[in-house]
């Protein structure tokens, strides 16, 4: 279990500069994922942190070893990487068992190290198979046993998960990520899917033009965004505009307070403000909130507004008057099962066109039905000019 | 197979070699490969040997003197019988090799095992043998429509091995789009899989036409006058600056042979991007049309195989001499121990030559070391006779004493020739062996060395036998170069069945013809066995 940093690491091909001073510091037992576009350079900085190729610049190392440096390039025998490929990359020549303990010295090879490695993946008997007899998902699992056995001190994966079915990869997921746990192994993991990178690291580093723009525990990252761009690339926002008072901003949707605990906070003035689509709560015009197919009673959620616009201080227009409704039409509707995913045009222009409103399950709004929306903070701004 | 094909494969492996290939497995691709690309530098430069040396002889022959000779009626008429040759014997071995190799590879054929083998093992039956076999028999076998019909059944297998070999690694899932594309099965199996075997099938209508533009012995038994039979004569009777004069008119028209594949080939490079272990094309069901496919394969091999065999069963009878006995056995033994060393030796060596360059090709891009693999194929344009020739000449007049006429000559004489062979399999091999599985065996704590053998060799192994095999069977069935460059004393099966056969003593030829059958058969085997097998499950 060692600890992996990263520091300026760069990487070109021919003109083309793929990563442009990479730092990231994955802490040791920890499972990290990197998350970035397609052609965000991901599989560029795993090959580099394997040693297949050759960094422009910058630093790596492996707990108290460089392994990448000035003048220094250990080659990838030496790292004790595992590295686990997209397309799993079995040797099609071997069994399983023998594409398992190809990295063990050849006394262990055939001891019950291996079949208990196989165990470990679910794929205990086996061993006598060869690769093209396997699932992709059991290829992938293979593929993780072989990196593990030779007990590395970091494992890389590479999109582990991308050529698995959608059922089969939340178990091969939750499988894997047990397995980590359990070896303490210190991991880190390529995905362009943000729904894997929050559900199965510890901590998600957002790869944007060639740099990390942020690494930070899901929850965190999700909830605090360094900027309004990667506030739209992890989940869904509501990116509006508004004006920054003391800890109060006003928008569309009524004063919400602002997220002392965010990045900086910007000086007042013009902002935009990142509301998620759950922070919105929406009611058919009637009154009643889909999600409880009309529990509440008429007045409640009237009365819920009106409290809060009391205590936001003197009320002017209903605007300046923290959170109060606004009237809008249903654009489309989403349903998910779980929850519903519905688009809204106000009938006020917000600037930003519909807003996104997650609700659960519920009752159908069909397009164009009336509703009201009320948002509830707090939020983050950033500056409009930064 | 993996196992045997590995250490069949190792003696392939010189020392030199084993060096700079791993250093090109994990390098990043910004990384020169030095040692490599010097490695192949010199490889290329001892494949150009003879024809610097043929071209330093034209020299010495002077420009008036090869005008002459060069523009006179005998080189059209060659030209003629060369070209027409060629393009109808080429035309013929790539239908009937794509067909067989199709049957097999791709329907439900009943024995596809066995004729798998069966296509392939007259490959094992040297053209001259072939030749004497339809023409001792059937005296019309002659001129050219005898030379049609015995080159044809003899090469064509070098059509249908890399077609087979491409249409088995071939993605199914190609083909299968397509006709969910809407394209019927006709049109998907001409668009998509001859699409797939375009460059197998090339390649090895390439090897045709250059087999046909050295070929010798068959022309000779046939009376069918080419540039290879003249060359070779004026060589015999000391008429160097003829045979220089007509061996530069040969390698231009060769030239020209490696220049047109080269044309149509085009840029169109086939690679696979799905993973290595790939799903298998379910067979075509051939239904009611097996029966005509069993009757075709059935003709073949008769033609192919049981008409040389056959005759030379028949004239082993016929001149009831007893040919297995006495002094006749002690040479016999003896030439075949000498064809299988000279064989084995020329085959090692030519593989291990092809290694670095097909390496470098494989695994490294970029135009100078592409151009550099492609000279290597200039060799192609250099007809057996005229690298024996060249390499004899320029070893007697330039006071080369200790080699010329050594075994050594001979060796390197057959490992050149043969070494666009060896490179095509080696080419092959190593494709099978991507990069990426050599990366994640290093980063499996695997230095290079081991990589080497437990990966790339492991992967590669069984192609690299079938190179070796390849050249083994070449240099057995080989006659030209061998009458040229042999040892004096020595006599290898070939050119000991040529004596005999020279002064018509087909009783005593006939064991040797079957011996080397037999010698080159167990190669053939390998062959067979090796594509069937890979075919079934690797």
């Amino acid at each position: 279990m060692r600890q992996l940093a990263i520091t300026g690491l760069c990487k070109a091909f021919g003109a083309h500069p793929v990563l442009t001073g990479v730092d990231l510091t994955v802490p040791a037992g920890s499972l990290t994922a990197i998350l970035g576009p397609s052609g965000s350079g991901k599989t560029t900085l795993l090959r580099l942190l394997a040693g297949f190729e050759r960094a422009d610049a910058g630093m790596v190392t492996i707990g108290d070893t460089v392994v990448d440096g000035p003048g220094v390039h250990l080659p990838p025998e030496r790292r004790r990487i595992g590295y686990v490929p997209q397309e799993g990359s079995l040797f099609p020549h071997l069994s399983v068992a023998a594409n398992v303990g190809f990295g063990l010295p050849a006394r262990q090879r055939r001891g019950g190290a291996v079949a208990q490695l196989l165990e470990s993946v679910g794929l205990g008997g086996l061993g006598k198979r060869y690769p093209h007899q396997l699932s992709g998902g059991q290829q992938q699992r293979v593929a993780l046993a072989r990196a593990l056995a030779i007990r590395p001190a970091v494992v890389l994966l590479d999109e582990p998960f991308a050529s698995l079915d959608a059922h089969l990869r939340a178990s091969v997921r939750a499988d894997v990520q047990q397995i980590f746990r359990q070896a303490g192994t210190t991991a880190v993991l390529v995905t362009h899917d943000q729904d894997e990178a929050l559900s199965t690291a510890d901590r998600v580093a957002v790869l944007r033009d060639g740099k990390i723009a942020q690494c930070a525990a899901p929850q965190d990252l999700y909830a605090r965004p360094v900027d309004a761009e990667l506030a739209s690339f992890i989940g869904d926002a509501n990116l509006l505009t508004g004006v920054l008072g003391a800890g109060v901003v006003q928008t569309i949707l009524g004063s919400l307070p602002v997220d002392p605990g965010g990045t900086a906070v910007p000086p007042p003035g013009p902002v935009t403000v990142l509301i998620r689509p759950e922070q919105v709560e929406l009611r058919a015009a009637d009154g009643s909130r889909p999600a409880d197919g009309g529990g509440n009673a008429d007045g409640s959620g009237r009365a819920d507004g009106a409290g809060q616009a009391d205590g936001g201080g003197r009320a002017g227009p209903a605007a300046a008057a923290g959170p109060c409704c606004l009237a809008g039409r249903v654009v489309s509707y989403g349903y998910h099962g779980h929850d519903a995913v519905v688009y809204v045009q106000p009938e006020r222009d917000s600037g930003g066109g519909a807003i996104i409103v997650r609700t659960l399950g519920g009752r159908d709004l069909p397009p164009g039905s009336p509703v009201t929306l009320q948002a509830h903070g707090p939020v983050l701004a950033w500056s409009r000019d930064g | 197979m993996t196992a045997a094909a590995g250490t069949l494969a190792s003696p392939a492996r010189p020392p030199g070699a084993a060096a700079p290939e791993p250093g090109a497995a994990g390098r990043g691709r910004a990384r020169r490969p030095a040692v490599l690309i010097a490695v192949s530098c010199l490889v290329a430069g001892a494949l150009a040997l003879p024809l610097v040396f043929l071209l330093i002889e034209a020299r010495g022959v002077g420009g008036s003197d090869l005008r002459r000779l060069v523009f006179r009626s005998l080189t059209g008429e060659l030209l003629w019988n060369t070209v027409r040759l060629t393009v109808v014997v080429t035309v013929l071995c790539a239908v009937i090799g794509t067909a067989a190799a199709w049957c097999v590879e791709r329907t439900d054929l009943p024995g596809r095992r066995v004729w798998a083998v069966l296509v392939v093992v007259p490959l094992a039956i040297p053209d001259f043998v072939v030749s004497f076999g339809w023409n001792s028999l059937w005296t019309w076998v002659q001129g050219f429509r005898g030379a049609v019909l015995v080159m044809t059944l003899a090469v064509y297998p070098l059509v249908y091995l890399p077609v087979a070999a491409s249409l088995r690694s071939a993605d199914p899932g190609q083909e299968e789009v397509a006709r969910s594309l809407g394209t019927g099965r006709v049109r998907a199996f001409v668009r998509i899989t001859l699409g797939q075997a375009r460059g197998a099938i090339l390649g090895g209508c390439l090897l045709v036409a250059l087999v046909l533009l050295a070929e010798y012995g068959a022309f000779e038994i046939l009376g069918y006058q080419t540039f290879t039979t003249e060359i070779f004569t004026e060589f015999d009777n000391f008429g160097f600056a003829a045979a220089c004069a007509l061996a530069l008119v040969l390698v231009l028209l060769s030239l020209l042979v490696l220049t047109g594949e080269g044309l149509l080939r085009g840029k169109g490079r086939v690679s696979r991007s799905g993973p290595l272990a790939q799903r298998k094309a379910p067979p075509l069901r051939l239904g009611r049309a097996r029966w005509p496919a069993l009757a075709g394969f059935a003709a073949l091999a008769l033609l192919a195989l049981g008409v040389p065999v056959w005759a030379c069963i028949y004239w082993m009878i016929q001149s009831r001499a007893p040919a297995i006995a006495g002094g006749a056995n002690v040479s016999l033994l003896d030439a075949a121990g000498h064809t299988a060393l000279y064989g084995a030796t020329a085959a090692a060596l030519a593989t291990a030559m092809a290694f670095p360059v097909a390496l470098l090709a494989v695994r490294h891009g970029g135009r100078a070391r592409r151009f550099l693999e492609r000279s290597t194929y200039l060799v192609l344009a250099m007809p057996g006779v005229v690298i024996a020739f060249a390499l004899a000449y320029f070893t007697e007049v330039y006071g080369l004493r200790f080699l010329s006429g050594s075994t050594a000559l001979l060796i390197a004489c057959y490992a050149i020739m043969f070494f666009p062979l060896a490179l095509v399999g080696v080419k092959a091999s190593l494709a099978r062996a991507p990069v990426r599985l050599d990366e994640i065996a290093r980063s499996l704590g695997q230095r290079r060395l081991a990589v080497l053998c437990r990966v790339t060799l492991r992967l590669a192994g069984p192609g690299l036998v079938a190179a070796f095999c390849l050249v083994f069977l070449s240099v057995v069935t080989e006659l030209t170069a061998t009458l040229v460059l042999i040892p004096t004393g020595a006599q290898t099966l070939a050119t000991q069945f040529w004596a005999y056969e020279w002064s018509l003593s087909y009783g005593q030829a006939a064991p040797f013809a079957l011996v080397m059958i037999a010698v080159a058969a167990l190669p053939s085997y390998v062959l067979g066995r090796f594509f069937d097998r890979s075919a079934q499950a690797q």
